[in-house]
């Protein structure tokens, strides 16, 4: 039975319900905790590299996917890479127009496998291209809380 | 119903891993996942290369916070670029992730398939209980806004009403399994309590107290299931998988008679004539059977027909049911000792069952020789049942 036609589905017989759970704590993991210290810190990415396997990963893992092997072996990574492709959200999440657009990028880095969604700021819609230089702008030092967001955006290199 | 129980290719479980099992766990899920599926694979001799397929069981989503949690998982359980699944039958999941591990090889695709089970239940805020909240019917029971502990409690109520059970007798299993826990290197709530300990803790939703029930736990358990070929190339001592079982009762658990659990017989029936067991009380040797609250490994044992009905309570009464008597049950602590992150809860009693099967099983060894085995994993709302039988080779 279809109940289209009734219009309003408050017309209908109904309880209303939500799924309650107000919110999740999500650890960032050993990797992860490792990761964020060094954004806080020193302002740098930190990759890990599976020495089995002769391969990196950034954002650093605790083991290599491939080969199962604990990585123990950790460096760090300038927060300057290229644009690998790019979107401009010209409508946000509740499908309001944005005033201004905004370029999310995913961003590789040198030398490294993997790499970051992102922001991109300090450049207009027009210039931006895959295969640009981008280097990443960091909340002061004292402000910065050792999250994704410490990055506030990554702008032109 | 028709099951064909002539399954023509065997197969065995040759390593099992473990994470520790805590209340809050720093690792990722995928690094759980990791770190018992490494074990597996370690303990097996076995690397990832060797991998044919993955199968990963987790129950809600919720839990974790994650959606999609078995491709989630995926890549700390070995699931990049081969065949991977996910599994999810409530809290039976943990026993069913290797039922399916099983037919991934039973049928011949595969020959190495690597078990994985994660449960991390500390993210949900303000308490993974709310998670458990939506399992109810939305028109009919979740207006009154009920608690999981409800059903429990009613369940649990109806099976002491109906086999006039004491609640002295069901302490006892909580007793038992924290005690066996004190062996267990991952175990969460090992203790030394007495009945009178249970007893005297908080009455949560009469009749349930808060030392009859397991706690909130994050963890992770693996198994490695391979064909008969390939395990006696690597090992002198498989444990084979002899029978497997599973079945679903209604959601609408008003049209049952809670005191008696039919849904886990229909399971243990369909494992046991794969197995060629007729008297389960005499064939199985080490039973591990799920025990989220202590009344529960009861009724299992009575659904599973490892005691008549109304009898388990006296077997626990009468020692059989220690790891010294003539039918351990639950010597690995169980969930009310080692801990209760869901899937990976159950897949830790197939684990155990595997290790004492090899005589692996350290200061938890039963006493008696063990040669045949069961874990049994229930859930979602109070219907799944999910059995495995085992045999030392
Ligand atoms: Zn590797």
């Amino acid at each position: 039975m279809s109940w289209d036609k009734v219009g309003l589905p408050t017309k209908l017989r109904h309880w209303y319900g939500d799924m309650e759970v107000e919110g999740y704590l999500y650890t960032a993991g050993i990797a992860g905790e490792k990761f964020f210290k060094t954004l806080k810190e020193r302002g740098k990415l930190l990759a890990s590299r599976c020495m089995k396997c002769d391969v990196s990963y950034l954002p650093a893992r605790a083991y290599c996917p491939s080969c199962f092997s604990e990585i123990t072996e950790y460096f760090e990574v300038e927060p300057e890479g290229n644009v690998e492709t790019y979107t401009i959200l010209r409508v946000g999440v509740d499908g309001e127009k944005l005033e201004e657009p905004v370029i999310v990028a995913f961003i590789t880095f040198d030398g490294v496998n993997g790499g970051l969604i992102h922001r991109l700021g300090e450049m207009d819609e027009k210039d931006v291209e895959i295969g640009m230089r981008v280097k990443a702008v960091l909340k002061p030092t004292d402000e910065r809380r050792g999250e994704i967001t410490d990055i506030l955006y990554f702008k032109p290199a | 119903m028709k099951t064909n129980i002539y399954v023509k290719r065997r197969v065995a479980v040759v390593g099992a891993g473990l994470t520790l099992f805590r209340r809050r766990m720093l690792e990722t899920p995928k690094e759980l996942a990791w770190e018992a599926a490494k074990m597996a694979l370690d303990w097996a001799g076995l690397e990832l290369d060797d991998v044919d397929a993955v199968v990963i069981g987790s129950a809600p989503d919720a839990f974790d916070g994650v959606h999609m949690k078995g491709e989630y998982l995926a890549d700390g359980s070995g699931g990049w670029g081969r065949p991977t699944m996910r599994v999810y039958v409530g809290g039976g999941t943990g026993v069913f992730t290797p039922i399916a591990g099983w037919w991934h090889v039973a049928s011949g695709l595969f020959d190495v398939v690597l078990v994985v089970a994660e449960e991390k239940m500390s993210p949900a805020q303000p308490h993974p209980q709310f998670v458990f909240k939506h399992i109810w019917d939305p028109i009919l029971e979740r207006p009154l806004n009920p608690n999981l502990i409800w059903i429990f409690a009613m369940e649990m109520h109806r099976y002491m009403y109906k086999y006039n059970v004491r609640k002295e007798d069901i302490a006892l299993v909580s007793v038992k399994n924290k005690r066996n826990a004190l062996d267990h290197p991952a175990a969460q709530l090992a203790a030394k309590i007495t009945v009178e300990d249970v007893l005297n803790s908080e009455v949560l939703v009469y009749p349930v107290q808060r030392l009859d029930i397991s706690p909130v736990t994050d963890g992770a358990a693996a198994l490695v299931m391979v064909s008969e070929k390939v395990a006696r190339r690597i090992t002198d001592s498989p444990v084979w998988v002899e029978g497997v079982g599973w079945a679903l009762d209604s959601t609408q658990w008003t049209n049952r008679e809670l005191a008696y659990p039919k849904y886990v017989e229909v399971a243990a029936r369909m494992a046991y004539r794969m197995a060629g067991i007729n008297n389960p009380r005499k064939e199985i040797d080490v039973a591990e059977v799920y025990d989220p609250f202590d009344y529960k490994e009861l009724h299992h044992m009575e659904g599973l027909m490892l005691a008549r009905k109304g009898e388990a309570p006296i077997l626990t009464r009468e020692g059989v049911t220690e790891r010294d008597g003539d039918l351990p049950v639950n010597p690995s602590g169980g969930l009310l000792g080692v801990g209760n992150p869901i899937a990976a809860a159950g897949l830790m009693k197939v684990a155990e069952i595997f290790w004492q099967l090899r005589g692996e099983a350290g200061g938890r060894q039963v006493k008696k020789p063990a040669y045949t085995g069961l874990a049994q994993a229930w859930g979602d709302l109070m219907q799944a049942g999910t059995v495995i039988v085992m045999r030392a080779g």
